[in-house]
């Protein structure tokens, strides 16, 4: 399977995902196709207030009502939680307020949907609505009602950022060029296919089991614990398939909190299963941002300094805000060299569904506001955009003005291969006028230094394995395969270094009563963490086995080496033993095999105020083109292909990792041509799957895929992150490539197609010519 | 969401369609392919505590080229060599509504009778209820122009414009007995997008007839949209062409999805007949019938672009007409 350039026998290659059969045939388990005898129905009342005060609320004749079990309110379960654990500020239900035209007020659970959803509508609550703050401009200063007590000073600004670094203001002084832009972002949620959905179910030994669909299994048995009030190793959380997440599953969620409550309360078990638009009220999305940047550059085009600033709309909670504030700007340090740098950003609780993290988090935005910056750039300066990149790239074994530590990057080979592979210097500025090309280069981390523990000193990622006398290898560990193919992996990485065949291993799904802990599935930490944790208990396995052949065959274990599924004398192949009797020999002593690996990331980073933010063990890098087509009469566009060159180390599986390349190309489309929570005030609009416009399979270009990425020093095999990192080039290339076609900016994203027609209109007004219109 | 409950009936006949209809006088809706009632009923929007399926209705049933049952499936009709030869503003039409798994489901009657649209409308109930509901379902009071008389509703069916180009008629069956109507006076002109239809109570639309007169390559149906499917029409213009290919005697053209019924518009056409049809005669038409269009703010493209792209899609489907009519396009 393994490619020729691979010197191993599975990595390297191209893995079908070991699930595949189960989910194209339907047998895969999702959270919803599983039951429990007795099974409750779960549902929420929605706030019909953006912002109000509680006065009361009533619930007497919801509870009369034949076939309700229970309902549930606010003040039972009070405790906040979060997932950040400094910005704890959300309940599982309003307590006091409610903060948003879909804030949760009440939970019930019946024994079927209609008597759930006519309780609902007995529920009388009474409230007294306050002022709503819809603009996060607004609430950069004093509000009369601010949304939560902890925004800063009597505004609504739940977090600020001031960082310098270097003397921006010289660097300005001193630069031969200069670009300034504003970058005008609407919230995009992730869209996933599987809504969200829980059971959880109390049984009389005193133990809560939850299952749901969830990224991070982890923070979810945490926020359990603190708001029910269970000790952690009473509650078992169960991970069945997911159906996709791209962060929209990664925060504890409140009706993940409100179902577990409403099993504690009937001792029966509930299902909330959320429709679609309970999945957009949800949200936890991109922000809403608005970028301002300056950049600075010397006569060759040598990058001197960013001057950024951003407002970025936070919605009713915190999540993962703090970060995101944070990630904005220093999302920024790559894949250039800037060798000054100042951020000031402010994240604004508004009320609207909250924003979180979603693919590419806090570094989408950015990225898309600095390439359009530069492509603006070598246009002033006239220099080739790929040229201007390669001038500033980062080098390898570096470090950023930050104190982020760049080891491995093969961004010049990204843009070495975009740049030949799609005919860049050929069709740039040469294409007819409505044709374009374009350049957009990404950076993205490869799993957090820094995660979101409450416990730091525990590794991020640990695998414990078990080989048993049947052969099978018994795999556990609490990392969360939400479709991206990490069961795969584990299970490959497994396999190569044991050399068996990989039918062997058992991913074991993920049930906190057995998995050890690793912190899920967000910040592109999986394959990083994940396959050096599993290769170190793989390896530690080998050693009991390498043990046991050297027993059989003679030979010290040092001079043995691993073939397939077999353990033979290097220099005399032809000796050596099966797998299996290997195996079998070792269990003599002790019955069946046990390994355990684990990785936590190495020292890194400065020390000042947020330093830890945007450290990460490993940085990914990307160089995409763009070709597209415009009606200039219309606006309509189309992305005929994208060429992706991207650097993701050495890619362990290449059919997942084009698959998230193709995918991230779809996903970035959509942000950039037509998705965007459209608000009246802080009433959402479109909250269903036909008015939200996520792109269609006729709207995807041919992607072609250029992993170009050498050894990266730490990653397990030479790998790093693919699975965010290839977003963030999308939206740049299209848009440069738009001005390559019709010689207009777009700054305000989505760029649907009046955009488009009225910024061609109004070049042609101000006298602007572009390519002979 | 949920259906709330209600009473099915499945009449195997026209006859006892009717009678029930007489019967449930007020309260019931009929139930074609249901891609369009069984959403809204899941939205609770206007709920009717029966509903009469026309799935067994016979008269309802069949295909022939120039006259379509009601109940006809969009997929059935989307391939068809002989439709797409003779009436192609139809096939194009029919390839343009929704998804393949809606046109499997959706019927060429229901297309027809498609309830209007609207941001203020098309939402579930605890939404419009948070809103304080609108003049369309259970409130007083419209959104998009905030009055309380008239509701803006976008009529966005597919078929309409195409097949009123066409100059195509409707049977209509009622308690009085059948009657045939053109397809743009089934809707009603002095209504709103509330009061959108000219159908009588009870009334079935039994079948389409396509004209013999109308048969030929001259025609075409254009659809602006964000997205290449699934997405209702924003504008969609269906122009058709007879006569002599270079200089056609007939031009009709008609418009949907813009406002609260599809709109044919003769005399701005009329001029265009005799006459070659070129990019100018093409344009002039164009202009003035994106003069007399109103579009307003309930669907996801803004109304002043929609208005300006009146013209450029009215101009286009013109002249993808007269090229389908001079054999320069298919």
């Amino acid at each position: 399977m393994a490619s020729e350039a691979s010197p191993y026998r599975l990595l390297g290659g191209r893995i079908p995902y070991i699930e595949g059969p189960l989910k194209v045939s339907g047998r895969a388990e999702y959270t919803d196709d599983l039951t429990r005898p007795n099974l409750l129905v779960g549902r929420l009342l929605r706030s019909p207030w953006p912002h109000a005060r509680i006065r009361s609320i009533s619930v007497e004749a919801a509870r009369k009502l034949p076939g309700v079990a229970a309902v549930l309110t606010g003040e039972k379960y009070p405790t906040p939680f979060g997932v950040l654990p400094i910005t704890r500020d959300e309940t599982a239900i309003a307590v006091g307020k409610t903060r948003y035209l879909g804030d949760i007020l009440a939970g019930v659970a019946a024994t079927d949907e209609l008597t759930a959803e006519r309780a609902l509508a007995l529920i009388e609550v009474d409230a007294e609505p306050l002022p709503e703050y819809a603009d996060p401009q607004v609430g950069l200063g004093p509000v009369p009602e601010p949304i939560h007590a902890r925004g800063l000073n009597g505004s609504n600004i739940q977090k600020e950022v001031h960082q310098h670094f270097g003397d921006v203001d010289a660097a300005f002084a001193e630069a031969a060029h200069t670009v300034r832009v504003r970058g005008n972002f609407a919230g995009v949620t992730h869209g996933f296919t599987e809504p969200l959905v829980t059971i959880a179910e109390a049984t009389p030994d005193g133990r809560l089991t939850v299952w749901s669909a969830t990224q991070v299994p982890h923070y979810l048995h945490r926020a359990l614990s603190e708001v029910l009030g269970l000790p952690m190793h009473r509650i078992r959380v169960i991970k069945p398939e997911v159906g996709g997440g791209f962060g929209g599953k990664s925060d504890p969620l409140p009706h993940e909190i409100v179902c577990a409550a409403l099993a504690l309360e009937t001792g029966r078990p509930v299902k909330m299963l959320l429709d679609r638009e309970d999945v957009f009220l949800t949200n936890h999305g991109r922000h809403p941002t608005q970028n301002d940047l300056r950049v600075a550059a010397d006569a060759d085009g040598k990058l001197l300094a960013y001057d950024l600033s951003a407002v970025i709309d936070g919605g009713a909670w915190s999540s993962f805000g703090t970060v995101t504030t944070y990630y904005n700007g220093v999302l920024a340090m790559g894949p250039y060299a800037v060798p000054n740098f100042r951020y000031h950003g402010r994240r604004v609780y508004t009320n609207k569904p909250p924003s979180g993290a979603m693919r590419a988090h806090g570094g989408t935005n950015v990225r898309y506001t600095i390439e359009t910056a530069l492509d603006e750039l070598s246009e002033q300066l006239g220099i080739n955009p790929f040229d201007l990149r390669a001038r500033n790239a980062l080098a390898p074994n570096s470090t950023t003005i930050t104190q982020f530590r760049i080891t491995s990057t093969s961004f010049l080979a990204c843009l070495k291969a975009a740049r030949e592979r799609s005919g860049f210097d050929q069709k740039y500025r040469n294409l007819p006028f409505g044709e374009g090309i374009g350049l957009g280069c990404g950076f993205y981390i490869s799993g957090s230094n820094s995660p979101i523990h409450f416990t730091p000193k525990m590794p991020q990622c640990t695998v414990h394995l078990k080989a048993d006398m049947d052969g099978g290898i018994a795999v556990h560990c609490m990392q969360a395969d939400i479709g991206q193919g990490s069961n795969t992996l584990l299970a490959a990485i497994v396999a190569e270094v044991l050399g068996v065949d990989l039918e062997r291993v058992h991913v074991v799904p993920v049930d906190s009563d057995v998995s050890p802990v690793d912190i899920g599935s967000y910040s592109s930490r999986v394959t990083f963490m994940m396959g050096n944790a599993a290769r170190q208990a793989a390896g530690r396995l080998l050693e009991q086995l390498l043990r046991a052949a050297h027993e059989l065959t003679g030979y010290p274990a040092a001079q043995l080496r691993v073939g397939y599924e077999r353990y033979e004398v290097a220099h005399r192949p032809e000796v050596g033993v099966g797998y299996l009797e290997a195996l079998h020999k070792a269990m003599e002593k002790e019955g069946a095999l046990q390994a355990t690996g684990a990785y936590t990331s190495p020292p890194m980073g400065g020390s000042h105020k947020g330093a830890r933010a945007g450290t990460a063990p490993a940085y990914s890098f990307a160089a995409y083109v763009a070709l597209v087509s415009v009606d200039a009469e219309t606006g309509f566009y189309s992305v005929a292909k994208v060429w992706a060159a991207f650097d993701c180390g050495r890619a362990l599986n290449r059919l997942a990792v084009e698959g998230q390349i193709e995918g991230s190309v779809h996903m970035g489309l959509g942000q950039f041509m037509g998705e965007s929570m459209n608000y009246r005030g802080t009433r959402l609009l479109n909250p269903s799957l036909l008015e939200y416009k996520i792109p269609t399979p006729q709207q995807m270009p041919e992607v072609e895929v250029l992993l170009v990425g050498a050894d990266d020093p730490e990653g397990p095999f030479g790998a790093k992150e693919a699975g965010e990192g290839p977003l963030v080039a999308t939206l740049p290339a299209v848009g440069n490539a738009l001005y390559d076609a019709v010689g207009v900016r777009f700054y305000d994203l989505p760029v649907t197609p009046d955009k488009v027609y009225r910024g061609i209109e109004r070049r042609r007004q101000s006298g602007g010519h572009w390519k002979g219109d | 969401m949920h259906l709330d409950p209600f009473e099915l009936h499945e009449p195997t006949s026209l006859q006892d369609a009717l009678g029930l209809a007489r019967e449930l006088a007020g309260r019931f809706d009929y139930l074609a392919g249901g891609t369009d009632l069984l959403p809204n009923y899941k939205m609770h929007l206007n709920l009717r505590p029966n509903l009469i399926s026309l799935e067994r209705v016979r008269e309802l049933q069949g295909f022939d080229g120039h006259r379509i049952g009601a109940m006809t499936r969009l997929a059935d009709i989307e391939t068809h060599a002989e439709l797409r030869s003779a009436y192609p503003a139809l096939a194009d039409a029919v390839a343009e509504v929704a998804t393949p798994l809606v046109r499997a489901s959706g019927t060429v009657g229901g297309n027809l009778l498609l309830e209007t649209r609207c941001f203020f409308f098309n939402q579930t109930f605890p939404w419009r209820q948070a809103l304080g509901f609108c003049l369309k379902a259970d409130g007083d009071r419209c959104h998009v122009v905030p009055q309380k008389e008239r509701c803006y509703a976008t009529f966005s069916g597919d078929l309409a414009p195409a097949l009123a180009a066409l100059e195509a008629e409707v049977e209509v069956a009622g308690p009085e007995g059948s009657r045939r109507v053109s397809v743009e006076r089934l809707y009603d002109a002095a209504g709103d997008g509330i009061r959108r239809l000219s159908l009588g109570p009870g009334e079935i639309v039994v079948a389409v007839h396509l004209p013999a007169h109308s048969a030929g390559p001259g025609s075409a149906y254009t659809k602006l949209r964000v997205r290449p499917s699934f997405d209702f029409p924003e504008l969609g213009v269906g122009a058709a062409l007879r006569g002599d290919p270079n200089t056609p005697e007939v031009v009709r053209l008609a418009l949907g999805g813009l406002e609260t019924y599809p709109r044919r518009f003769d005399a701005e056409t009329g001029p265009l007949a005799g006459a070659p049809l070129d990019a100018a005669s093409a344009r002039a038409v164009a202009e003035a019938i994106t003069r007399k269009v109103r579009p307003v703010h309930n669907t996801f493209l803004p109304p002043d672009y929609r208005r300006r792209m009146t013209e450029v899609f009215v101009r286009r489907t013109l002249l993808r007409a007269q090229d389908r009519l001079a054999g320069r396009a298919t």
